[in-house]
């Protein structure tokens, strides 16, 4: 029995179609795995936020809060595994596409460590790096008037992420090509990460929110830790169950 | 065998995948769904975002994206 990191006797190129299929299935199995956690974890979390929310509308008397009348708390439990495999599938989509295009350049031996290893960027850049610097929020903490500027400041963080990746590949890469070793190029791929990274927290405008005294600390570290928690089951999910469904079809050599 | 295993491993572990268009354009499409669902704040979908919106609160708040 082949270990899953060696190096397989005979090894295809999957056609886009092959490949596509087999990570959005991945994907719906990484989203179901995600929403479970939700289910479990992380709609429990909220659940404190929730109460919160209900005891500042009753006491204002007429608090009309974000409609909580539109739907029950089960269907909205429901709402978030739903949400969150569509999600997967989302996500899943655009991991196919970026792994086509990159698969030849991606360093490992076989698909399963391709897999892993650009699932693992797509967490550091896509879950984690936001979690960093515009960390999640339970309901009751946000305000609405400043939705629009989070959301230009997270998309922007996600922005500035994909385009930090792509300098960072392209320095691996011209390393690579004058013969650089590898212990070198990784500690200024290493290097040049933690850079970008510092950049990214220094420059891009903080959450212009400040969390209210009523909200106990507790409450919102519950919350993020659940969410991050979330995204790495998600993530997790996209690169095992991507990478085994992919690697166990490009081993069987090509029918002929 | 004409080739060692080594040389054409190299050949076919290491081609290229070529990616269609439409792979693309759905990346793009779902990416925009994605955005419908989770984060419009009324601008796009009106009343209907608002449901959305409503229904998928705890997805989009545990998924990391900003909400009230
Ligand atoms: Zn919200």
């Amino acid at each position: 029995m082949t270990a899953v990191l060696d190096r397989p006797d005979t090894e295809r190129v999957p056609r886009f179609g092959q490949l596509f299929g087999r990570i959005v299935l991945a994907g719906v199995i990484a989203g179901a795995l995600a929403g479970a956690f939700s289910l479990l974890v992380t709609g429990r979390a909220i659940a404190p936020a929730l109460e919160l929310e209900e005891a500042r509308a009753a006491a204002e008397g007429a608090g009309h809060e974000h409609g909580e009348e539109l739907f029950t708390r089960s269907e909205q439990m429901f709402g978030g595994f739903l949400g969150t495999v569509l999600a997967g599938v989302v996500l899943a989509v655009l991991f196919a596409a970026v792994y086509g295009a990159v698969r030849h350049r991606l360093p490992g031996r076989t698909d399963f460590a391709r897999v892993m290893l650009l699932a693992a960027v797509g967490f550091g850049v896509l879950a984690l790096l936001p979690a960093l610097k515009i960390p999640a929020n339970p309901p009751a903490v946000g305000d609405p008037a400043t939705v629009d500027t989070r959301t230009a400041i997270y998309g922007g963080t996600l922005l500035c992420g994909v385009v930090g990746v792509m300098l960072v590949a392209a320095l691996v890469s011209w390393l690579r090509s004058r013969g650089t070793g590898i212990p070198t190029t990784a500690v200024a791929a290493t290097l040049a990460i933690g850079v970008l990274l510092a950049m990214v927290l220094v420059f891009v405008p903080d959450n212009p929110d400040t969390i209210a005294a009523d909200v106990p600390a507790a409450v919102v570290w519950d919350f993020r830790l659940a969410s991050l928690g979330q995204l790495a089951v998600l993530w997790a999910g996209i690169g095992l169950a991507g990478g085994w469904l992919l690697d166990r079809f490009t081993r069987r050599p090509a029918a002929s | 065998m004409t080739s060692s295993p080594h040389a054409q491993r190299a050949a076919a572990g290491r081609g290229r995948i070529s990616v269609p268009a439409w792979a693309w354009a759905i990346t793009l499409i779902a990416l925009f769904g994605l955005y419908l669902i989770a984060q419009d704040n009324g601008q796009v979908l009106q009343s209907l975002g608002e449901t959305a919106h409503e229904f998928f609160h705890d997805a989009r708040h545990s998924l990391g994206m900003p909400c009230h």
